[in-house]
């Protein structure tokens, strides 16, 4: 066999080989990640909607998601938007878990962030950050609270603690849940999400 | 002649360990020895995809090496690594998947690790099977080790804990320069100093 013919069929037959082998793996794996993937916005969800058995998707747009959850008996406990904040490196992803009138915030989930270590990924740590973010109300756009305070006590209802050292990424977090509130709000209105969103229809 | 072979092969084994240790001896695969290292459990896990990929790529690459034609040669075993590598990124994304998200993008670069195209070229296209996965594993291990020391001096001064855990008390405030990059290149380097000041001891002591 000459020598570019020998190239040929050598690499071509490492490339089908390994082509079918990565096929094979694929078949074994895609099942598994998917639910990995839906097994962690789940669990998010019942985290930031307390008490919820059961989540479904109400409204899906690029980079944003609305969940309700909903108990055993099937009654709407409230509402779970998935969205994302410009961070300072990257895309924050959030979950936040609202009441099912939207006027007040149970808690915040982040998803994914690949913020400063140290500094803005703070955002992940309950001490640090999302405490200050349970029960606030929003019917009015929130605010930073600059200085940060201690302790969530010293909040006003509608306030959030700042990180210190890191500004970009609160802002960018309240900018995005502000921002996300209002259009929750609107599509509320709009009647997207199925029947008035509290009997669960 | 059989004690030769023996010692031949202790040989290939343990000049990963320190000889030529990837890491502090050879320099190579820097970025995602530099980027994981922010904590034991990244770092340990890095350790063992890279070994995964290196163990499997190198026993490939010498089963083949007298099929591949050379001018074809690194086409060849960068098809060989990326398969492996994809394999290990699934099976992360598969069975740990917190893991596999905090290596992020670095589990699919190792198919640019210098390290295990190095092996390729270096070792396993000149040498047989049982000398390859030898030598295969000699570097592995020495790339865990050293992955492992950095990544434990980096977690435990930058976050006071090792594996999560914490170590240092409430009196330690984290330097949180350490899981920083510039703490990766501060650690990086005064580990190859030592290194290479223990090296110039053994020389001089022989």
């Amino acid at each position: 066999m000459s020598l570019s013919s020998r190239m040929i069929v050598v690499l071509t037959s490492i490339g089908l080989l390994s082509g079918g082998l990565l096929v094979g793996v694929d078949i074994l794996t895609k099942e598994r990640i998917a639910l990995n993937k839906k097994r962690e916005i789940e669990q998010a969800i019942t985290l930031v909607i307390p008490g919820t058995k059961t989540s479904q998707k109400l409204y899906e747009e690029k980079d944003f998601a609305v969940y309700g959850g909903k108990n055993e008996q099937g009654d709407m406990l409230g509402f779970a938007i998935q969205t994302f904040a410009a961070g300072f490196q990257d895309k924050i992803l959030l979950l936040v878990g609202m009441n099912p009138a939207l006027t007040k915030i149970n808690r915040l989930f982040v998803l994914d962030q690949k913020e400063t270590p140290g500094l803005g990924a703070k955002i992940t740590s309950d001490e640090a950050f999302l405490k200050f973010w349970e029960n606030k109300e929003c019917t009015n756009p929130l605010r930073l609270r600059k200085p940060p305070v201690a302790s969530a006590g010293e909040l006003s209802p509608s306030e959030v603690n700042t990180i210190t050292g890191a500004t970009v990424t609160s802002e960018a977090v309240l900018n995005c849940v502000n921002s996300s509130l209002e259009k929750v709000k609107r599509l509320k209105e709009e009647g997207k999400f199925g029947g008035d969103g509290k009997n669960g229809s | 002649m059989e004690k030769m072979a023996v010692k031949s092969l202790a040989h290939d084994f343990s000049k990963g360990l320190w000889q030529e240790n990837p890491v502090s001896r050879q320099l190579l695969g820097m970025c995602s020895t530099l980027a994981i290292t922010n904590a034991v459990i990244n770092g340990v896990a890095m350790g063992l995809a890279v070994s995964f990929v290196l163990v499997f790529s190198s026993l490939l690459i010498s089963l083949l090496r007298k099929l591949i034609p050379s001018q074809v040669r690194i086409a060849s075993y960068i098809v060989v690594i990326a398969s492996f590598v994809t394999m290990a990124d699934r099976f992360l994304a598969a069975s740990f998947p917190s893991i596999s998200k905090s290596l992020g993008p670095y589990v699919p670069l190792i198919v640019v690790n210098c390290i295990i195209l190095g092996r390729a070229e270096a070792f396993a296209s000149k040498n047989t099977v049982a000398r390859s996965l030898i030598d295969a594993f000699g570097m592995s291990l020495g790339y865990i080790l050293a992955l492992l020391i950095l990544s434990a001096i980096r977690e435990v001064l930058g976050s006071g804990t090792i594996l999560g855990y914490k170590v240092l008390g409430t009196w330690f405030e984290p330097w949180v320069i350490m899981i920083l990059p510039p703490g990766a290149f501060i650690t990086l380097g005064i580990l190859i100093a030592l290194a290479n000041k223990i090296e110039q001891r053994i020389k001089l002591g022989r």
